[in-house]
């Protein structure tokens, strides 16, 4: 019972006891002396007031010193937690002399707080203009960087890095390398670099894919260690695709020719019989007819060879048509793209030079200024088509235009240059209605089927080099400092609260904390199918129907990749427990297991303010202030967020009161949910 | 007897292609580049063509175009008989009209077979028109 509740019930009680004792007290007088008139009055009035006079005391006292008390420890502890929160609560009744001095204690705090954020800026303005040239640099390299210390642990990635590893959620700051790459051969490695920074080189398999690292020490660091990918994956196919075929091919080749060779010297020498005569001419036959279908086999392995080795790259047909659009505008031709966009083999900048220029040409020649474009399916190949109403051109123009420069410098390559490049050729048609004409170019098709997926939005935050001065991974978690430990935040969203009666997750965040940090763009933000009805009564809370989570995964692929997020990190959670029961339960079915220690912000507040009421998410949200983005609360990632904002407010705190490590704060946790009990 | 023309800048494969089909029954005329070749199938107006793609002067390809725009040779059996393999040259011969696109080096067999058969559907089409 909160020591409010106690004092309020032993306030009442005496009040009671003594109120009732002097009840019986002026009975007893009364009818012992039987007195009249004032005499009476007075035993009667003596006897009751003392009852009276104490309840009236309590009620002064709640009214001038209690209440004041505890609307001024919301306030202190509002004030640690945040200076700049707003002042609700004035000292009042007999505390109210104290404003004079607590004004001047929150002026000095918010004043020493503002020249230590002033120092700060000024401090970090040239680490920042550093910074900004890093990040362009960073954002532009197309060479995938990753950057650990020596610890293994990521300091920074690139775009690039963070492309290639798209679907993999290992990839973090102060994620564990070895999380994102667990390749024991690449731990060897980092652990054996030599220092004067020469480079090593390993291949290494991620997720059905080669990649070609090079990592190499930072020369004059504390060990940090740099690796730069490659995707190497199609190359090595690429390879397996002629290399085999070709050791096979050759040996038939020169068998046959050496067949033939011999037959025609025997022939040409003379000297043989009729019969024999015959015979070699039947096998003539046959080796030369073999020769054909293997230089067949040849050609065809050759023309592949060209379009694997060229430089062509997958590309996106409508990002071709896009990159066309602002020079034909400004020439006010235009081009609609017509069909279905479909992925194209092309070697992209001369592609569009070609097609700019073709363009141009056919505006000319046909007097038109629309035109439209379409890609169309063929066997193994993409038809590019460029399409206008008319007639179509002559192979003869088309042999003219072959010829022209793609631009005016001398080493400018020819348009059937570029054709070549793609393994192609061009020609005119008319379409069947005879209205309209296209140029159509085959293209190499592409192996991929679906659109690009939408370009990653550029992240502010891809490097934190002060994880490189964080104490170094340890079993003994316990003993680490709780503003140094990797906490991965999380919330779930259920179809109700009887989780052991079947109840399921449909919704899972959680965002990352990093050296007293919360990472903005860090997060893991998964809808869940339940396989079962969401009832109405948990759609009040969540807001989420059936409609919503039909197209999810289950949580039987959600889970892993949460664990995955999770890494080596510490669980936290506000009121940890029905979340944990929620991922433990349904992690025991795909035996993914939640062991690490778990901080719960519900029992670290109640730790801190015993006597305060309201530990819940909203109340606490609302005593310290916590801003969050309009219609987040009661979404897994925004209670996330939220639950995260209010540990870093309570850290501080906690770290106040002498609890520093996460062993204390677990103490601590352990304390509040063993007087709860009692 | 059916009419063959054959064009080809190779002078032994002319040489191999007129034996061939003249053996085979057929009636050969022969042309090394498109120009002349294009004179013989105005003068005298074969039954089937046996093109190849690398002439001098104007390309098999283009001899094959300027066939296929006269209303007279719409329907004209065209052979195209070329060492060029590539998908997209194929590709190209049968949009313009070729009936049939063989690369060297082929079956002797086969090539007179297929010329047989595009005689026999040609005669049948005049036939019924």
């Amino acid at each position: 019972m909160p020591a409010r509740h106690k004092l309020l019930s032993l306030w009442l009680l005496l009040s009671g006891v003594t109120f009732f004792a002097g009840l019986l007290c002026a009975a007893w007088l009364d009818s012992q002396i039987q007195p009249t008139g004032n005499l009476r009055l007075i035993i009667w009035g003596v006897s009751l007031a003392s009852g009276l006079l104490i309840f009236l005391l309590g009620f002064v006292l709640e009214a001038r010193l209690m209440r004041p008390l505890r609307h001024l420890q919301v306030q202190v502890a509002r004030m640690a937690a945040n200076p700049d929160a707003q002042d609700d609560y004035p000292p009042e009744g007999w505390l109210e002399t104290l404003q004079p001095d607590l004004n001047q204690l929150r002026q000095g705090w918010r004043q020493d707080r503002a020249l230590l954020a002033d120092a700060r800026i000024q401090g970090a303005k040239d680490a920042a203009r550093i910074r900004q040239e890093l990040e362009a640099l960073l954002q532009v390299l197309k060479l995938p960087l990753l950057l650990c210390d020596q610890h293994q642990r990521l300091l920074l990635f690139n775009p690039a890095a963070e492309k290639l590893f798209a679907e993999n959620p290992a990839l973090g700051l102060g994620r564990r390398l070895e999380e994102l790459l667990p390749a024991p051969s690449l731990i060897d490695a980092l652990q054996n670099l030599p220092k004067d920074g020469s480079p090593r080189q390993l291949l290494l398999p991620h997720r059905n894919r080669w990649f070609l690292c090079d990592l190499r020490r930072v020369v004059a660091s504390q060990g940090e260690a740099l690796l730069m990918l490659e995707d190497t994956t199609e190359r090595q196919q690429s390879d397996m695709r002629w290399r085999k075929p070709l050791s096979t091919l050759l040996p038939a080749l020169r068998g046959h020719a050496a067949n033939l060779a011999t037959a025609g010297e025997l022939l040409s020498n003379g000297g043989t019989t009729a019969e024999l005569n015959q015979r070699l001419q039947l096998a003539m036959q046959e080796d030369s007819q073999a020769l054909s279908g293997l230089i067949s086999e040849l050609a065809q392995l050759l023309e592949a060879l060209h379009l694997d080795q060229g430089q062509l790259t997958d590309t996106w047909s409508n990002d071709l048509w896009q990159a066309l659009t602002p020079s034909l505008s400004q020439q006010e031709i235009s081009l609609t793209p017509i069909g279905i966009p479909l992925w194209v083999r092309a070697d992209t900048p001369s592609l569009l030079g070609l097609l700019q220029k073709v363009i141009q040409l056919l505006q000319q020649v046909t007097n038109k200024k629309d035109f439209e474009a379409e890609i169309q399916l063929g066997n193994n190949r993409v038809y590019l088509d460029l399409i206008w109403q008319g007639q179509p051109l002559h192979l003869k123009q088309l042999k003219e235009w072959s010829e022209l420069p793609l631009a005016n410098e001398e080493i400018s390559p020819k348009l059937g240059d570029i054709l070549r490049r793609h393994s192609s050729d061009w020609w005119s048609l008319a379409d069947l209605d005879q209205n309209f004409a296209r140029l159509r170019m085959p293209l190499p098709a592409a192996t991929r089927v679906y659109p690009p997926l939408p370009t990653i939005e550029a992240r502010p935050e891809f490097h934190d080099f002060s994880i490189a001065d964080l104490p170094p991974p340890t079993n003994e978690l316990g003993q680490l400092a709780l503003n140094q430990l990797e906490l991965v935040v999380f919330d779930t969203e259920t179809t109700g609260l009887e989780l052991r009666k079947g109840d399921k997750i449909i919704s899972i965040g959680a965002c990352r904390i990093i050296n007293g940090r919360l990472l903005a763009q860090e997060v893991f933000d998964q809808k869940v199918n339940p396989g079962r009805a969401i009832p109405p009564a948990s759609t009040k809370i969540h807001g989420l129907v059936d409609a919503d989570v039909e197209k999810s995964p289950p949580i039987s692929v959600v889970l892993p990749r949460f664990r995955e997020f999770v890494g080596n990190g510490v669980l936290v959670a506000h009121n940890a427990a029905f979340d944990l029961l929620a991922v433990t339960l349904e992690g025991a079915e795909a035996g993914i297991e939640f062991t690490m220690p778990v901080l719960d912000t519900l029992l670290l507040s109640r730790g801190l303010d015993e006597n305060l009421e309201g530990h819940g998410l909203d109340a606490l949200a609302k005593r310290f202030q916590l801003t969050f983005p309009p219609n987040t609360r009661h979404t897994a990632l925004g209670d996330a967020r939220v639950t995260a904002e209010l540990l870093l407010t309570l850290l501080s705190r906690l770290e106040a009161r002498g609890i520093t490590t996460l062993e204390a704060a677990l103490e601590l946790q352990n304390t509040v949910m063993h007087n709860k009990k009692s | 007897m059916a009419k063959v023309l054959v064009v080809d800048d190779e002078p032994n494969i002319v040489l191999s292609l007129e034996f061939l089909m003249q053996q085979a029954g057929f009636d050969v005329t022969t042309a090394l580049d498109g120009e002349s070749a294009m004179a013989l199938v105005t003068e005298n107006p074969p039954d089937l063509v046996l093109l190849d793609i690398s002439l001098p002067g104007i390309s098999g390809f283009e001899v094959l175009e300027q066939l296929r725009s006269q209303e007279s040779f719409k329907r004209l059996p065209i052979v195209m008989l070329t060492a060029h393999g590539r998908e997209v040259e194929r590709e190209k011969g049968l949009a313009l009209g070729a009936d049939d696109y063989i690369t060297k080096p082929f079956s002797t067999r086969q090539l007179v077979e297929k010329v047989q058969a595009l005689l026999n559907e040609s005669s049948q089409g005049l036939q019924e028109d």
